[in-house]
Protein backbone atom coordinates (compact mmCIF):
# COMPACT_ATOMS: atom_id res chain seq x y z
CA UNK A 1 0.00 0.00 0.00
CA UNK A 2 2.84 2.38 0.93
CA UNK A 3 4.56 1.52 -2.38
CA UNK A 4 1.36 2.40 -4.26
CA UNK A 5 1.09 5.71 -2.39
CA UNK A 6 4.69 6.51 -3.34
CA UNK A 7 3.89 5.92 -7.01
CA UNK A 8 0.81 8.14 -7.23
CA UNK A 9 2.65 11.43 -7.82
CA UNK A 10 5.12 10.08 -10.47
CA UNK A 11 2.18 8.39 -12.23
CA UNK A 12 0.16 11.60 -12.12
CA UNK A 13 3.07 13.58 -13.61
CA UNK A 14 3.68 10.95 -16.30
CA UNK A 15 0.02 10.69 -17.31
CA UNK A 16 -0.57 14.45 -17.37
CA UNK A 17 2.63 15.24 -19.32
CA UNK A 18 2.37 12.35 -21.79
CA UNK A 19 -1.28 13.09 -22.64
CA UNK A 20 -0.64 16.79 -23.13
CA UNK A 21 2.39 16.17 -25.36
CA UNK A 22 0.50 13.50 -27.32
CA UNK A 23 -2.38 15.91 -27.90
CA UNK A 24 -0.20 18.86 -28.87
CA UNK A 25 2.64 17.04 -30.68
CA UNK A 26 3.43 19.08 -33.82
CA UNK A 27 3.70 17.42 -37.20
CA UNK A 28 5.94 18.19 -40.16
CA UNK A 29 8.13 20.64 -38.25
CA UNK A 30 11.90 20.61 -37.88
CA UNK A 31 13.36 18.59 -34.99
CA UNK A 32 14.47 21.70 -33.09
CA UNK A 33 11.10 23.43 -33.40
CA UNK A 34 9.29 20.22 -32.40
CA UNK A 35 11.56 19.91 -29.36
CA UNK A 36 10.98 23.56 -28.39
CA UNK A 37 7.19 23.10 -28.55
CA UNK A 38 7.26 19.78 -26.67
CA UNK A 39 9.39 21.29 -23.87
CA UNK A 40 6.89 24.14 -23.55
CA UNK A 41 3.98 21.71 -23.13
CA UNK A 42 5.98 19.52 -20.70
CA UNK A 43 6.75 22.61 -18.60
CA UNK A 44 3.08 23.60 -18.68
CA UNK A 45 2.04 20.14 -17.47
CA UNK A 46 4.61 20.10 -14.64
CA UNK A 47 3.46 23.54 -13.46
CA UNK A 48 -0.14 22.36 -13.35
CA UNK A 49 0.83 19.32 -11.24
CA UNK A 50 2.96 21.61 -9.06
CA UNK A 51 -0.12 23.75 -8.34
CA UNK A 52 -2.14 20.67 -7.36
CA UNK A 53 0.64 19.54 -5.02
CA UNK A 54 0.54 22.76 -2.97
CA UNK A 55 -3.02 22.09 -1.75
CA UNK A 56 -3.27 21.25 1.95
CA UNK A 57 -6.12 18.77 2.14
CA UNK A 58 -5.89 15.69 4.34
CA UNK A 59 -7.73 13.43 1.84
CA UNK A 60 -5.45 14.58 -0.99
CA UNK A 61 -2.35 14.06 1.17
CA UNK A 62 -3.54 10.50 1.91
CA UNK A 63 -3.93 9.75 -1.81
CA UNK A 64 -0.60 11.25 -2.74
CA UNK A 65 1.60 9.77 0.01
CA UNK A 66 1.58 12.60 2.57
CA UNK A 67 1.92 16.37 2.67
CA UNK A 68 5.70 16.27 3.06
CA UNK A 69 6.01 14.12 -0.03
CA UNK A 70 3.65 16.45 -1.91
CA UNK A 71 5.88 19.41 -1.03
CA UNK A 72 9.05 17.63 -2.14
CA UNK A 73 7.43 16.88 -5.51
CA UNK A 74 5.96 20.42 -5.63
CA UNK A 75 9.53 21.76 -5.46
CA UNK A 76 10.83 19.24 -8.01
CA UNK A 77 8.04 19.79 -10.56
CA UNK A 78 8.26 23.57 -10.18
CA UNK A 79 12.04 23.71 -10.68
CA UNK A 80 12.04 21.21 -13.57
CA UNK A 81 9.21 23.10 -15.29
CA UNK A 82 11.21 26.31 -14.94
CA UNK A 83 14.27 24.73 -16.62
CA UNK A 84 12.14 23.31 -19.47
CA UNK A 85 10.40 26.65 -19.98
CA UNK A 86 13.75 28.47 -20.14
CA UNK A 87 14.84 26.05 -22.86
CA UNK A 88 11.56 26.48 -24.81
CA UNK A 89 12.17 29.96 -26.37
CA UNK A 90 15.90 29.32 -26.76
CA UNK A 91 15.32 26.20 -28.87
CA UNK A 92 12.68 27.96 -30.99
CA UNK A 93 15.22 30.75 -31.63
CA UNK A 94 17.98 28.22 -32.34
CA UNK A 95 15.72 26.64 -34.98
CA UNK A 96 15.74 29.91 -36.96
CA UNK A 97 19.50 30.53 -36.49
CA UNK A 98 20.84 28.54 -39.54
CA UNK A 99 18.53 30.48 -41.90
CA UNK A 100 18.73 33.92 -40.35
CA UNK A 101 20.46 35.21 -37.23
CA UNK A 102 18.16 38.23 -37.30
CA UNK A 103 15.06 36.01 -37.34
CA UNK A 104 16.53 33.95 -34.47
CA UNK A 105 16.86 37.08 -32.31
CA UNK A 106 13.44 38.38 -33.41
CA UNK A 107 11.89 35.04 -32.36
CA UNK A 108 13.36 35.46 -28.87
CA UNK A 109 13.38 39.21 -28.37
CA UNK A 110 10.54 40.90 -26.46
CA UNK A 111 11.25 44.19 -28.27
CA UNK A 112 9.01 45.07 -31.23
CA UNK A 113 6.59 42.35 -30.11
CA UNK A 114 3.10 42.32 -28.62
CA UNK A 115 1.29 40.69 -25.71
CA UNK A 116 1.59 37.12 -27.05
CA UNK A 117 5.36 37.28 -26.50
CA UNK A 118 5.41 39.80 -23.63
CA UNK A 119 3.15 37.53 -21.55
CA UNK A 120 5.58 34.65 -22.13
CA UNK A 121 8.50 36.81 -21.02
CA UNK A 122 6.61 38.16 -17.99
CA UNK A 123 5.74 34.61 -17.00
CA UNK A 124 9.39 33.55 -17.18
CA UNK A 125 10.57 36.60 -15.21
CA UNK A 126 7.99 35.97 -12.46
CA UNK A 127 9.05 32.32 -12.24
CA UNK A 128 12.68 33.48 -12.12
CA UNK A 129 12.13 35.98 -9.28
CA UNK A 130 9.88 33.62 -7.29
CA UNK A 131 12.43 30.82 -7.44
CA UNK A 132 15.28 33.23 -6.67
CA UNK A 133 13.41 34.08 -3.45
CA UNK A 134 13.27 30.38 -2.63
CA UNK A 135 16.80 29.36 -3.60
CA UNK A 136 19.07 32.39 -3.21
CA UNK A 137 17.72 35.33 -1.28
CA UNK A 138 17.58 35.35 2.51
CA UNK A 139 14.48 37.46 2.95
CA UNK A 140 11.75 37.83 5.60
CA UNK A 141 8.95 35.27 5.42
CA UNK A 142 6.27 37.85 4.45
CA UNK A 143 8.24 39.08 1.42
CA UNK A 144 9.07 35.51 0.47
CA UNK A 145 5.34 34.65 0.55
CA UNK A 146 4.48 37.45 -1.86
CA UNK A 147 7.27 36.53 -4.26
CA UNK A 148 6.19 32.90 -4.04
CA UNK A 149 2.63 33.98 -4.79
CA UNK A 150 4.10 35.67 -7.88
CA UNK A 151 4.98 32.17 -9.11
CA UNK A 152 1.25 31.42 -9.35
CA UNK A 153 0.70 34.60 -11.39
CA UNK A 154 3.65 33.51 -13.57
CA UNK A 155 1.90 30.20 -14.30
CA UNK A 156 -1.32 32.00 -15.28
CA UNK A 157 0.59 34.43 -17.54
CA UNK A 158 2.27 31.46 -19.23
CA UNK A 159 -1.17 30.08 -20.05
CA UNK A 160 -2.32 33.52 -21.24
CA UNK A 161 0.75 33.49 -23.53
CA UNK A 162 -0.56 30.27 -25.12
CA UNK A 163 -4.10 31.65 -25.45
CA UNK A 164 -2.84 34.82 -27.17
CA UNK A 165 -0.88 32.65 -29.58
CA UNK A 166 -4.27 31.35 -30.72
CA UNK A 167 -4.09 27.98 -28.95
CA UNK A 168 -7.41 27.80 -27.12
CA UNK A 169 -7.59 24.00 -26.85
CA UNK A 170 -6.56 22.51 -24.45
CA UNK A 171 -5.25 25.71 -22.86
CA UNK A 172 -8.58 27.12 -21.64
CA UNK A 173 -9.43 24.01 -19.54
CA UNK A 174 -5.86 24.04 -18.17
CA UNK A 175 -6.18 27.75 -17.35
CA UNK A 176 -9.48 27.03 -15.55
CA UNK A 177 -7.79 24.23 -13.55
CA UNK A 178 -4.82 26.44 -12.64
CA UNK A 179 -7.13 29.25 -11.44
CA UNK A 180 -9.14 26.69 -9.42
CA UNK A 181 -6.02 25.31 -7.72
CA UNK A 182 -4.69 28.79 -6.90
CA UNK A 183 -8.10 29.96 -5.64
CA UNK A 184 -8.52 26.77 -3.61
CA UNK A 185 -5.15 27.23 -1.95
CA UNK A 186 -5.74 30.91 -1.27
CA UNK A 187 -9.30 30.73 0.06
CA UNK A 188 -9.49 27.33 1.75
CA UNK A 189 -5.90 27.04 2.98
CA UNK A 190 -4.27 30.48 3.35
CA UNK A 191 -7.42 32.38 4.40
CA UNK A 192 -8.27 29.39 6.60
CA UNK A 193 -11.85 28.82 5.37
CA UNK A 194 -11.31 25.04 5.54
CA UNK A 195 -9.45 25.19 8.87
CA UNK A 196 -11.11 24.18 12.16
CA UNK A 197 -11.47 26.69 15.02
CA UNK A 198 -9.60 26.11 18.30
CA UNK A 199 -8.77 28.22 21.33
CA UNK A 200 -5.57 28.23 23.38
CA UNK A 201 -6.25 26.51 26.75
CA UNK A 202 -2.89 26.79 28.48
CA UNK A 203 0.70 27.80 27.75
CA UNK A 204 3.68 26.27 29.55
CA UNK A 205 7.39 26.96 29.13
CA UNK A 206 9.12 23.57 28.86
CA UNK A 207 12.69 24.64 27.98
CA UNK A 208 14.55 27.70 26.82
CA UNK A 209 12.66 29.19 23.84
CA UNK A 210 10.13 26.32 23.81
CA UNK A 211 6.50 26.53 24.95
CA UNK A 212 3.88 23.79 25.02
CA UNK A 213 0.45 25.11 24.01
CA UNK A 214 -2.80 23.23 24.57
CA UNK A 215 -5.61 23.79 22.05
CA UNK A 216 -9.29 23.12 22.75
CA UNK A 217 -11.70 22.52 19.85
CA UNK A 218 -14.49 25.08 19.34
CA UNK A 219 -16.28 22.92 16.75
CA UNK A 220 -15.95 19.36 15.47
CA UNK A 221 -12.42 18.28 16.48
CA UNK A 222 -9.74 16.98 14.15
CA UNK A 223 -8.79 13.29 14.36
CA UNK A 224 -5.08 13.17 15.21
CA UNK A 225 -2.69 10.33 16.05
CA UNK A 226 0.74 10.62 17.74
CA UNK A 227 3.51 11.36 15.25
CA UNK A 228 1.31 13.56 13.10
CA UNK A 229 1.63 17.29 12.56
CA UNK A 230 -0.89 20.04 12.03
CA UNK A 231 -0.84 23.50 10.44
CA UNK A 232 -1.88 26.13 12.96
CA UNK A 233 -2.46 29.88 12.64
CA UNK A 234 -2.87 32.02 15.77
CA UNK A 235 -5.08 35.09 15.78
CA UNK A 236 -5.91 37.55 18.55
CA UNK A 237 -6.14 37.09 22.32
CA UNK A 238 -6.58 39.69 25.06
CA UNK A 239 -3.10 41.14 24.55
CA UNK A 240 -1.55 38.76 22.04
CA UNK A 241 -1.87 39.73 18.38
CA UNK A 242 -1.24 36.73 16.14
CA UNK A 243 -0.10 36.93 12.54
CA UNK A 244 -2.65 34.49 11.14
CA UNK A 245 0.04 32.54 9.24
CA UNK A 246 -0.26 28.76 9.06
CA UNK A 247 2.89 26.97 10.27
CA UNK A 248 3.49 23.25 10.85
CA UNK A 249 3.74 21.97 14.43
CA UNK A 250 4.06 18.38 15.63
CA UNK A 251 1.46 17.29 18.14
CA UNK A 252 2.92 16.53 21.59
CA UNK A 253 -0.23 15.00 23.07
CA UNK A 254 -3.78 14.07 22.18
CA UNK A 255 -6.27 13.68 25.03
CA UNK A 256 -9.54 11.77 25.12
CA UNK A 257 -11.58 15.02 25.10
CA UNK A 258 -9.86 15.99 21.81
CA UNK A 259 -7.71 18.66 23.44
CA UNK A 260 -4.31 18.62 21.79
CA UNK A 261 -0.91 20.04 22.65
CA UNK A 262 1.82 21.34 20.39
CA UNK A 263 5.36 22.39 21.28
CA UNK A 264 6.66 25.55 19.62
CA UNK A 265 10.36 26.37 19.49
CA UNK A 266 11.47 29.93 18.65
CA UNK A 267 13.16 29.27 15.32
CA UNK A 268 11.99 32.33 13.35
CA UNK A 269 10.10 35.64 13.70
CA UNK A 270 6.66 34.03 13.91
CA UNK A 271 7.56 31.21 16.33
CA UNK A 272 9.44 33.69 18.56
CA UNK A 273 6.31 35.85 18.66
CA UNK A 274 4.24 32.79 19.63
CA UNK A 275 6.38 32.34 22.77
CA UNK A 276 4.34 35.18 24.32
CA UNK A 277 0.94 33.68 23.44
CA UNK A 278 -1.74 33.65 26.14
CA UNK A 279 -4.73 31.43 27.00
CA UNK A 280 -7.90 32.46 25.18
CA UNK A 281 -6.15 33.25 21.89
CA UNK A 282 -8.09 32.03 18.89
CA UNK A 283 -6.47 29.61 16.46
CA UNK A 284 -7.37 27.73 13.28
CA UNK A 285 -6.01 24.35 12.30
CA UNK A 286 -5.49 22.32 9.13
CA UNK A 287 -4.70 18.63 9.37
CA UNK A 288 -3.68 16.28 10.64
CA UNK A 289 -0.91 15.18 8.28
CA UNK A 290 1.94 12.68 8.32
CA UNK A 291 2.45 8.98 8.92
CA UNK A 292 5.79 9.13 10.72
CA UNK A 293 5.04 6.66 13.55
CA UNK A 294 2.12 4.88 11.84
CA UNK A 295 2.23 1.20 10.81
CA UNK A 296 5.23 0.34 12.97
CA UNK A 297 6.20 -3.33 12.44
CA UNK A 298 6.47 -5.72 15.45
CA UNK A 299 10.26 -5.39 15.72
CA UNK A 300 12.66 -3.76 18.23
CA UNK A 301 12.67 -0.03 17.72
CA UNK A 302 15.40 2.59 17.76
CA UNK A 303 14.13 6.13 18.15
CA UNK A 304 16.60 8.98 17.78
CA UNK A 305 15.48 12.53 18.59
CA UNK A 306 17.44 15.75 18.20
CA UNK A 307 16.18 18.75 20.21
CA UNK A 308 12.54 19.59 19.41
CA UNK A 309 12.48 16.33 17.37
CA UNK A 310 11.53 14.57 20.63
CA UNK A 311 7.89 15.72 20.22
CA UNK A 312 6.42 12.88 18.06
CA UNK A 313 8.03 10.25 20.33
CA UNK A 314 6.74 12.02 23.44
CA UNK A 315 3.21 12.13 21.96
CA UNK A 316 3.31 8.35 21.45
CA UNK A 317 4.79 7.62 24.88
CA UNK A 318 2.09 9.75 26.52
CA UNK A 319 -0.58 7.39 25.12
CA UNK A 320 0.77 4.43 27.14
CA UNK A 321 3.58 1.83 27.31
CA UNK A 322 5.36 0.86 24.09
CA UNK A 323 4.47 -2.52 22.56
CA UNK A 324 8.01 -3.42 21.39
CA UNK A 325 11.47 -3.19 22.99
CA UNK A 326 12.33 0.44 22.29
CA UNK A 327 15.56 2.36 22.70
CA UNK A 328 15.14 6.15 22.73
CA UNK A 329 18.24 8.26 22.17
CA UNK A 330 17.51 11.92 22.99
CA UNK A 331 20.19 14.41 21.95
CA UNK A 332 20.06 18.10 22.83
CA UNK A 333 22.54 20.98 22.88
CA UNK A 334 22.60 21.87 26.59
CA UNK A 335 20.59 20.93 29.69
CA UNK A 336 18.40 24.06 29.35
CA UNK A 337 17.36 22.88 25.88
CA UNK A 338 16.27 19.43 27.14
CA UNK A 339 12.50 19.81 26.91
CA UNK A 340 10.39 17.16 28.68
CA UNK A 341 13.49 15.28 29.96
CA UNK A 342 12.11 14.82 33.46
CA UNK A 343 8.81 13.45 32.10
CA UNK A 344 10.66 11.12 29.71
CA UNK A 345 12.75 9.71 32.56
CA UNK A 346 9.58 9.06 34.57
CA UNK A 347 7.96 7.31 31.58
CA UNK A 348 11.09 5.19 31.02
CA UNK A 349 11.14 4.15 34.71
CA UNK A 350 7.51 3.00 34.45
CA UNK A 351 7.92 1.13 31.14
CA UNK A 352 9.94 -2.11 31.16
CA UNK A 353 10.37 -2.14 27.37
CA UNK A 354 11.57 1.46 27.04
CA UNK A 355 15.20 2.43 27.58
CA UNK A 356 16.18 6.10 27.48
CA UNK A 357 19.61 7.51 26.74
CA UNK A 358 19.74 11.32 27.00
CA UNK A 359 22.82 13.36 26.20
CA UNK A 360 23.83 17.00 25.88
CA UNK A 361 26.05 17.21 22.79
CA UNK A 362 27.00 20.90 22.87
CA UNK A 363 27.72 22.43 19.48
CA UNK A 364 29.66 19.39 18.28
CA UNK A 365 28.20 16.57 16.19
CA UNK A 366 27.51 13.56 18.46
CA UNK A 367 29.84 10.54 18.35
CA UNK A 368 27.29 8.04 17.02
CA UNK A 369 29.66 5.08 17.36
CA UNK A 370 29.84 5.48 21.13
CA UNK A 371 26.09 6.12 21.43
CA UNK A 372 24.69 3.27 19.33
CA UNK A 373 25.33 -0.46 19.55
CA UNK A 374 27.26 -1.12 16.33
CA UNK A 375 26.68 -4.90 16.30
CA UNK A 376 22.93 -5.35 16.56
CA UNK A 377 21.60 -2.31 14.70
CA UNK A 378 20.37 -4.31 11.68
CA UNK A 379 17.59 -5.87 13.75
CA UNK A 380 16.07 -2.47 14.66
CA UNK A 381 13.36 -0.47 12.96
CA UNK A 382 14.79 3.06 13.12
CA UNK A 383 12.80 6.30 13.51
CA UNK A 384 14.72 9.60 13.25
CA UNK A 385 13.49 13.11 14.00
CA UNK A 386 15.71 16.14 14.36
CA UNK A 387 17.77 18.72 12.45
CA UNK A 388 18.43 17.79 8.77
CA UNK A 389 22.21 17.46 9.34
CA UNK A 390 21.67 15.04 12.23
CA UNK A 391 19.18 12.94 10.26
CA UNK A 392 21.54 12.83 7.26
CA UNK A 393 24.49 11.73 9.45
CA UNK A 394 22.37 9.08 11.14
CA UNK A 395 21.05 7.68 7.86
CA UNK A 396 24.61 7.33 6.55
CA UNK A 397 25.79 5.75 9.80
CA UNK A 398 22.91 3.25 9.93
CA UNK A 399 23.28 2.41 6.24
CA UNK A 400 26.96 1.57 6.83
CA UNK A 401 25.87 -0.82 9.58
CA UNK A 402 23.59 -2.92 7.36
CA UNK A 403 20.35 -1.16 8.25
CA UNK A 404 18.29 -1.14 5.02
CA UNK A 405 16.57 2.05 3.78
CA UNK A 406 13.19 0.33 4.40
CA UNK A 407 14.07 0.15 8.11
CA UNK A 408 14.85 3.88 8.37
CA UNK A 409 11.92 6.28 8.82
CA UNK A 410 12.24 10.06 9.02
CA UNK A 411 10.49 13.28 8.10
CA UNK A 412 12.25 16.37 6.75
CA UNK A 413 9.60 19.04 7.44
CA UNK A 414 10.77 21.18 4.50
CA UNK A 415 7.69 23.34 4.06
CA UNK A 416 9.03 26.68 3.01
CA UNK B 1 17.85 22.10 -6.90
CA UNK B 2 19.45 25.39 -5.89
CA UNK B 3 22.43 24.69 -8.14
CA UNK B 4 20.15 23.61 -10.99
CA UNK B 5 18.26 26.92 -10.69
CA UNK B 6 21.45 29.00 -10.66
CA UNK B 7 23.09 27.20 -13.60
CA UNK B 8 19.93 27.13 -15.72
CA UNK B 9 19.30 30.86 -15.15
CA UNK B 10 22.91 31.81 -15.92
CA UNK B 11 23.01 29.71 -19.09
CA UNK B 12 19.65 31.15 -20.20
CA UNK B 13 20.84 34.77 -19.96
CA UNK B 14 24.18 33.91 -21.60
CA UNK B 15 22.38 32.34 -24.57
CA UNK B 16 19.92 35.27 -24.82
CA UNK B 17 22.95 37.59 -24.95
CA UNK B 18 24.54 35.33 -27.59
CA UNK B 19 21.40 35.49 -29.80
CA UNK B 20 21.36 39.29 -29.45
CA UNK B 21 25.07 39.55 -30.29
CA UNK B 22 24.54 37.23 -33.27
CA UNK B 23 21.85 39.55 -34.64
CA UNK B 24 24.27 42.50 -34.53
CA UNK B 25 26.89 40.84 -36.75
CA UNK B 26 24.77 39.74 -39.69
CA UNK B 27 26.34 38.06 -42.74
CA UNK B 28 26.40 40.53 -45.72
CA UNK B 29 23.59 38.69 -47.58
CA UNK B 30 21.23 38.87 -44.61
CA UNK B 31 22.12 42.53 -43.99
CA UNK B 32 21.19 43.55 -47.54
CA UNK B 33 17.95 41.56 -47.28
CA UNK B 34 17.06 43.47 -44.13
CA UNK B 35 17.60 46.80 -45.92
CA UNK B 36 15.41 45.71 -48.84
CA UNK B 37 12.16 45.57 -46.81
CA UNK B 38 10.94 48.88 -48.26
CA UNK B 39 11.40 47.72 -51.87
CA UNK B 40 8.39 47.96 -54.24
CA UNK B 41 7.44 44.60 -55.80
CA UNK B 42 5.06 44.30 -58.74
CA UNK B 43 2.34 41.60 -59.01
CA UNK B 44 4.25 40.18 -62.00
CA UNK B 45 7.41 39.83 -59.94
CA UNK B 46 5.33 38.33 -57.13
CA UNK B 47 3.86 35.70 -59.48
CA UNK B 48 7.36 34.47 -60.41
CA UNK B 49 7.84 33.19 -56.84
CA UNK B 50 5.08 30.59 -56.76
CA UNK B 51 6.76 27.39 -55.66
CA UNK B 52 7.15 26.07 -52.09
CA UNK B 53 10.93 26.49 -52.41
CA UNK B 54 10.56 30.09 -53.61
CA UNK B 55 7.35 31.31 -52.07
CA UNK B 56 6.43 34.99 -51.97
CA UNK B 57 2.97 35.96 -50.70
CA UNK B 58 1.23 39.37 -50.65
CA UNK B 59 -0.89 40.13 -47.58
CA UNK B 60 -2.48 43.49 -46.75
CA UNK B 61 -0.26 45.35 -49.21
CA UNK B 62 3.06 43.86 -48.11
CA UNK B 63 5.10 41.10 -49.74
CA UNK B 64 6.60 38.32 -47.64
CA UNK B 65 9.14 35.64 -48.55
CA UNK B 66 7.69 32.62 -46.75
CA UNK B 67 10.04 30.01 -48.29
CA UNK B 68 11.85 29.45 -44.97
CA UNK B 69 8.64 29.54 -42.91
CA UNK B 70 6.65 27.10 -45.07
CA UNK B 71 7.80 23.90 -43.27
CA UNK B 72 6.90 25.47 -39.90
CA UNK B 73 3.33 26.49 -40.78
CA UNK B 74 0.94 24.50 -38.58
CA UNK B 75 -1.85 23.98 -41.20
CA UNK B 76 -2.32 21.08 -43.64
CA UNK B 77 0.78 20.80 -45.92
CA UNK B 78 -1.02 21.83 -49.16
CA UNK B 79 -2.79 24.96 -47.85
CA UNK B 80 -0.06 27.57 -47.72
CA UNK B 81 1.92 26.52 -50.87
CA UNK B 82 -1.23 27.07 -52.96
CA UNK B 83 -0.99 30.79 -52.13
CA UNK B 84 2.66 31.18 -53.21
CA UNK B 85 3.05 33.99 -55.80
CA UNK B 86 -0.45 35.36 -55.03
CA UNK B 87 -2.31 38.01 -53.10
CA UNK B 88 -3.59 36.13 -50.02
CA UNK B 89 -5.12 38.79 -47.75
CA UNK B 90 -8.60 37.24 -47.75
CA UNK B 91 -7.25 33.76 -47.07
CA UNK B 92 -5.10 35.16 -44.27
CA UNK B 93 -8.07 36.94 -42.71
CA UNK B 94 -10.35 33.89 -42.85
CA UNK B 95 -8.45 30.78 -41.79
CA UNK B 96 -10.18 27.80 -40.16
CA UNK B 97 -13.92 28.47 -39.60
CA UNK B 98 -13.54 32.08 -40.87
CA UNK B 99 -11.29 33.21 -38.03
CA UNK B 100 -8.46 35.67 -38.78
CA UNK B 101 -4.87 34.78 -37.90
CA UNK B 102 -3.71 35.70 -34.38
CA UNK B 103 -1.79 38.85 -33.40
CA UNK B 104 1.22 36.58 -32.99
CA UNK B 105 0.92 35.49 -36.62
CA UNK B 106 0.87 39.19 -37.64
CA UNK B 107 4.05 39.79 -35.68
CA UNK B 108 5.70 36.68 -37.05
CA UNK B 109 4.84 37.79 -40.59
CA UNK B 110 6.75 41.09 -40.18
CA UNK B 111 9.99 39.13 -39.88
CA UNK B 112 9.53 37.74 -43.39
CA UNK B 113 8.66 41.04 -45.15
CA UNK B 114 10.75 41.75 -48.23
CA UNK B 115 8.85 44.66 -49.77
CA UNK B 116 5.61 46.45 -50.60
CA UNK B 117 3.18 45.28 -53.30
CA UNK B 118 3.14 47.79 -56.17
CA UNK B 119 -0.32 48.67 -57.56
CA UNK B 120 0.66 48.50 -61.29
CA UNK B 121 1.50 45.50 -63.49
CA UNK B 122 5.13 46.44 -64.23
Amino acid sequence: MAMLRNLTIPLLILTCTASLIWWAFPERLSTARTLGIVLGWAGCSLLLVSLLLMLRETWLAQWLGGLERMYQWHHWTGTTAYVLLLAHPLILAADAWPNSRLLAWQTLSPFNQGWPIWSGWLSLLLLMSGLAATFILRIPYQIWRWLHFGLGIGVLLGLVHLTLLGISEPVLPILALAISFLGWRLIRDDFGVAARPYVVGSVKSVAEDIVEISLKPLAEPTVITPGQFILVAFFTGQKFCGRGEFHPFTVSSVSADHEICIAVKALGDCTRHIQSIEPGTLARMHGAFGTFLADRPPKPQLWVAGGIGIIPFLALLRTGPVDQPTMLLYLYRTEVDAAFLHELRTLANLDQQLSLKALATGDEAPDLKSLLDTQGLAKYECYLCGPPAMVAALRKYLHNRDVTPQQIHFEKFEFR
Amino acid sequence: MRLLYIFATLIFWLLVAAFWAGSLWLPPAEKSAAIAVGKSISPTELAKHSTPENCWVAIRGNVYDLSAYLPKHPSQPDILPSWCGKEATEAYNTKTKGRPHSIYADELLIKYQIGILASGKS
